[in-house]
C-alpha cells in the first residue's frame, strides 16, 4: 500500500498538495541551512584555520633542515691536501617528554664512561635539561665506531647527526701557516682565520617531506648552500717538510728556545715554506700559546748584522762610500754615546766590502756615520721595515722603526748594525729579496689561488717597486757572495752553487738586568742561491742557542746550507759545472759534501 | 513503471566509458604511487651519491695522510733501510 498517496492519507487532493509543498519547503530550508553551514565551515577550515592546520601538517610530515656548507679545502702549490673537512658523527640528546628529569639524567650518566664525558660536560647537559631544552649536545665530533657503539645501545632520545670536522692529513706540516679551527669549524689562526669567510661558505636549506614512518619521500632545496672556496697556497709540501725537519734538528742540536725559517722565491715573492719551532698538530687545536705563535711573522727582534745589508745599500745608493774606501777597525771597538760598541775581534784596516764580509760592527758604524739620517731612514722604510709586508696571515707584526726626530745620538750607529730597530723574519727576507731581485721590492705572498662556487678574487699583487738601483744591488750581491765564500757565512757554502747571504748575531736584552745580555743571543742567516738567477731565498733564525757556538755563521748558516741544498735538488736546479769542479779540486772525493 | 530500453550501441558506449574511466583512474593512481616510489628511489640514490662523494673525500684525505713525507721517510729509513744519498751518489742531468 502506498501510504503517501492522497487516498491512503484520506485527504482531499488540494490539502495533500499543500502538505507536500509545505514539507518540500521545510526540507529545502533545512538543506539550504545545512549547505550554508557546510560552506561556512569550509571557509573556516580553508581560510581562517588554514595556517594552523598547515603548520600542523608541516610539523608532522615536513622538515626544514639547514644544509651545512662544506668548508673549503686547503691545498699546497702542487694540489696536495693540507686541510679538508669531513663529516663525522656528533651525538645529541632530545629528552623524551614522557620521561622524568631523573630518568633523563640516568641516560646521560650511562654514557659518561663510554664517551669519557667530563663532570663539566655532564653539568652542561644537566643545565640544559633543567631548562627543559629539547636539544643538548652530548659529545660532538666523535669517531664513527664510538657513535655506532652508542647508537647500538638504543637509548631513548640519544641520536647522532653528521657534522664536518677539519682534518689536517699531514699533521704538524705547515701548522703555523694553516692555523686551526674551533669545534664549530670557524677559523682561529693562520690561513683558516685569515680566509675564514672564503673557506666557510654559506648555509642552505632543504625541505624534506616524510611519510608516517618518517621516511623521506620528497626533498626540495629551498636555498642552495654555497660550499666554501678551496684555497691553494704557494707552500710546497716537500720544501715545507725539508725546512721543518732541518729546523727541528737545529733546535735540538743547539738547544735553542725557538726557531723559525722561511723559504721563498725572490722573483715572485711566493713563500715556499714557513716553519716555526716549537710546532703543533692542528688536528688537536688549540695548542699552547707558546706553540701557536708563528714566529716568522709575529715575532719582532733586533736583526743585528743581517740588517747591515740595508746599511750597505744606503751607503752605496747615496754614494757615501766607495768600494776601495778604507775603514780603521784596528781598535776592535768604537766610541759612541753610551757604552762603546765592539767587534768580536780586531780586524785592522778593512775596505767597505771587507767590513760587510767580516761583519765588522766598527766598520759598519763608520759607514753609517757617513749617511744622512733622513736618507737612511727613507731607505729603511723603502725596504719595508716598520710596516707589515701584507702577507695573508693574521696578526702580522709591523716591527718598530723610530723616525729620525726621535733618534738619540746613539741611534745612527746602533741602526747601522741592526739595533734600535725591530723586525720580523719575513721583513728581513723581503729585504734580501730586494737585493736578489736587483733592487725591486716584490711583496711576499702565501695564497696563490681561490677557487669555488662563489667568486672571490684575490687582491691584486702590488707591482714591483724599485728600492735601490740595479747597480747598487749587483755590487751588493758580489759582496754578499764573498760573505759566504770567505766571510762570516762560510758555513752556508753549498758545493756547486754560488750563494750570497749575511749572518746575524743579536744580543738579547736581559729582562732582569734591562741591558744587553752577553749570554743570550739570536743567531740568524739570510741569503739566496744561486747568485746569478736566484731560485730560492732562505732565512733561518734561532733564539737563545745554548751551545758555546752562538754566532749566526756557526749555527744558522749550516741550517741555510742544509735547507738550500735539499731544496735546490728537489727543484732540479743543477749545480754549476765550474763551481762543482772547483769544489772537487778543493775537496777531492767530497762531491756531495755541502 | 516503464523501463527505458538501451540499444546495444548505447550499452557499448557506456561500458567503454566506464572502462575508460577505470583505466584513467587506475593510471592516475599508478602514476601517484610510481611518483612516490621514484621519490624514495631518488632520495636513496642521492643519499648514496652523497655518501660516495664523502667516501671519496675521506679516501683522498686518508691517501694524503698515508703519503705524508714524515711517514714515508720513517718507513724508508726504519723499515726499508734506505738512507740519504752519500757523497758522489747524486748524478745531475746535463752535467
Amino acid at each position: 500500500m502506498r501510504i503517501f498517496e492522497p487516498k491512503a492519507m484520506n485527504l482531499p487532493i488540494e490539502a495533500y498538495q499543500k502538505k507536500v509543498r509545505k514539507r518540500t519547503r521545510i526540507l529545502s530550508f533545512l538543506l539550504t541551512v545545512w549547505a550554508i553551514g557546510i560552506f561556512f565551515r569550509l571557509v573556516d577550515l580553508q581560510v581562517f584555520l588554514h595556517p594552523g592546520f598547515k603548520a600542523q601538517v608541516a610539523k608532522q610530515n615536513q622538515d626544514r633542515t639547514k644544509i651545512l656548507p662544506e668548508r673549503g679545502t686547503i691545498y699546497d702549490r702542487n694540489g696536495k691536501i693540507l686541510a679538508r673537512s669531513l663529516p663525522v658523527p656528533s651525538l645529541f640528546y632530545s629528552p623524551p617528554s614522557e620521561e622524568s628529569f631523573e630518568l633523563q639524567m640516568k641516560t646521560i650518566r650511562r654514557l659518561e664512561t663510554t664517551l669519557g664525558l667530563s663532570a663539566k660536560d655532564v653539568e652542561r647537559i644537566k643545565a640544559r635539561l633543567q631548562k627543559r631544552s629539547s636539544f643538548a649536545w652530548i659529545k660532538r665530533k666523535v669517531d664513527a665506531a664510538t657513535a655506532e657503539r652508542i647508537m647500538a645501545l638504543g637509548l631513548n632520545g640519544v641520536s647522532s647527526r653528521a657534522e664536518p670536522k677539519r682534518f689536517y692529513p699531514q699533521g704538524t706540516l705547515a701548522a703555523h701557516v694553516l692555523g686551526g679551527v674551533d669545534i664549530d669549524d670557524k677559523g682561529q689562526g693562520g690561513i683558516e682565520l685569515a680566509y675564514d669567510e672564503v673557506l666557510r661558505g654559506k648555509e642552505g636549506e632543504v625541505l624534506i617531506l616524510r611519510d608516517v614512518k618518517r621516511r623521506e619521500y620528497y626533498s626540495e632545496v629551498l636555498k642552495e648552500p654555497h660550499s666554501g672556496n678551496d684555497i691553494t697556497l704557494t707552500i710546497d709540501e716537500n720544501i715545507q717538510y725539508i725546512t721543518q725537519r732541518e729546523l727541528g734538528k737545529a733546535v735540538l742540536e743547539n738547544r735553542a728556545d725557538w726557531a723559525t725559517a722561511i723559504v721563498s722565491r725572490p722573483d715572485s715573492g711566493e713563500i715556499l715554506a714557513m716553519a716555526s719551532c716549537p710546532g703543533f698538530d692542528p688536528n688537536v687545536y688549540p695548542p699552547s700559546p707558546e706553540e701557536e705563535v708563528n714566529r716568522a711573522t709575529r715575532f719582532n727582534y733586533e736583526p743585528g748584522s743581517t740588517f747591515k745589508i740595508v746599511t750597505a745599500s744606503a751607503a752605496l745608493e747615496n754614494r757615501a762610500v766607495g768600494l776601495n774606501d778604507i775603514f780603521d777597525c784596528s781598535e776592535g771597538l768604537i766610541a759612541v754615546p753610551g757604552s762603546p760598541i765592539r767587534d768580536h775581534k780586531r780586524f785592522g784596516l778593512l775596505t767597505f766590502p771587507q767590513a760587510v764580509v767580516h761583519s765588522s760592527n766598527v766598520g759598519m758604524i763608520l759607514v753609517g756615520q757617513r749617511l744622512d739620517p733622513d736618507a737612511f731612514y727613507r731607505l729603511i722604510q723603502a725596504f719595508g721595515f716598520g710596516r707589515r709586508t701584507g702577507l695573508d696571515l693574521p696578526a702580522e707584526e709591523a716591527g718598530r722603526l723610530m723616525p729620525p726626530e726621535k733618534w738619540s745620538r746613539r741611534s745612527l750607529p746602533a741602526l747601522s748594525i741592526g739595533y734600535e730597530i725591530s723586525a720580523t723574519a719575513i721583513q728581513i727576507l723581503q729585504a734580501i729579496n730586494i737585493i736578489a731581485n736587483r733592487g725591486l721590492l716584490i711583496r711576499p705572498k702565501i695564497v696563490s689561488a681561490v677557487e669555488g662556487s662563489t667568486a672571490v678574487g684575490l687582491k691584486e699583487p702590488a707591482p714591483p717597486v724599485p728600492v735601490i738601483s740595479e747597480k747598487t744591488a749587483v755590487t751588493l750581491i758580489k759582496i754578499l757572495e764573498q760573505v759566504v765564500l770567505e766571510g762570516t757565512g762560510q758555513a752556508a757554502r753549498i758545493n756547486g752553487y754560488a750563494a750570497a747571504g749575511k749572518t746575524g748575531t743579536t744580543q738579547k736584552i736581559d729582562p732582569e738586568l734591562k741591558r744587553y745580555s752577553s749570554s743570550k743571543h739570536i743567531a740568524s742567516f739570510v741569503g739566496f742561491v744561486p747568485v746569478e738567477r736566484p731560485a730560492i731565498s732562505v732565512i733561518v733564525v734561532l733564539d737563545d742557542p745554548q751551545k758555546a757556538d752562538h754566532y749566526g755563521g756557526q749555527i744558522a748558516a749550516p741550517v741555510f746550507r742544509e735547507i738550500s741544498y735539499q731544496v735546490l735538488r728537489y727543484l732540479r736546479v743543477n749545480p754549476q759545472k765550474e763551481l762543482m769542479k772547483a769544489a772537487l779540486v778543493t775537496n777531492p772525493g767530497r762531491e756531495g759534501d755541502r | 513503471m516503464v523501463h527505458k530500453k538501451y540499444t546495444k550501441k548505447q550499452i557499448a558506449v557506456g561500458v567503454l566509458a566506464s572502462l575508460g574511466t577505470i583505466v584513467i583512474l587506475t593510471f592516475y593512481l599508478w602514476h601517484i604511487t610510481e611518483n612516490i616510489r621514484l621519490g624514495y628511489e631518488i632520495g636513496r640514490c642521492e643519499n648514496s651519491l652523497q655518501t660516495l662523494r664523502e667516501e671519496v673525500k675521506k679516501l683522498e684525505a686518508k691517501k694524503a695522510a698515508l703519503l705524508s713525507l714524515e711517514r714515508i721517510e720513517k718507513i724508508a729509513k726504519e723499515r726499508l733501510g734506505l738512507a740519504e744519498p752519500k757523497e758522489g751518489q747524486v748524478i745531475y742531468e746535463d752535467f
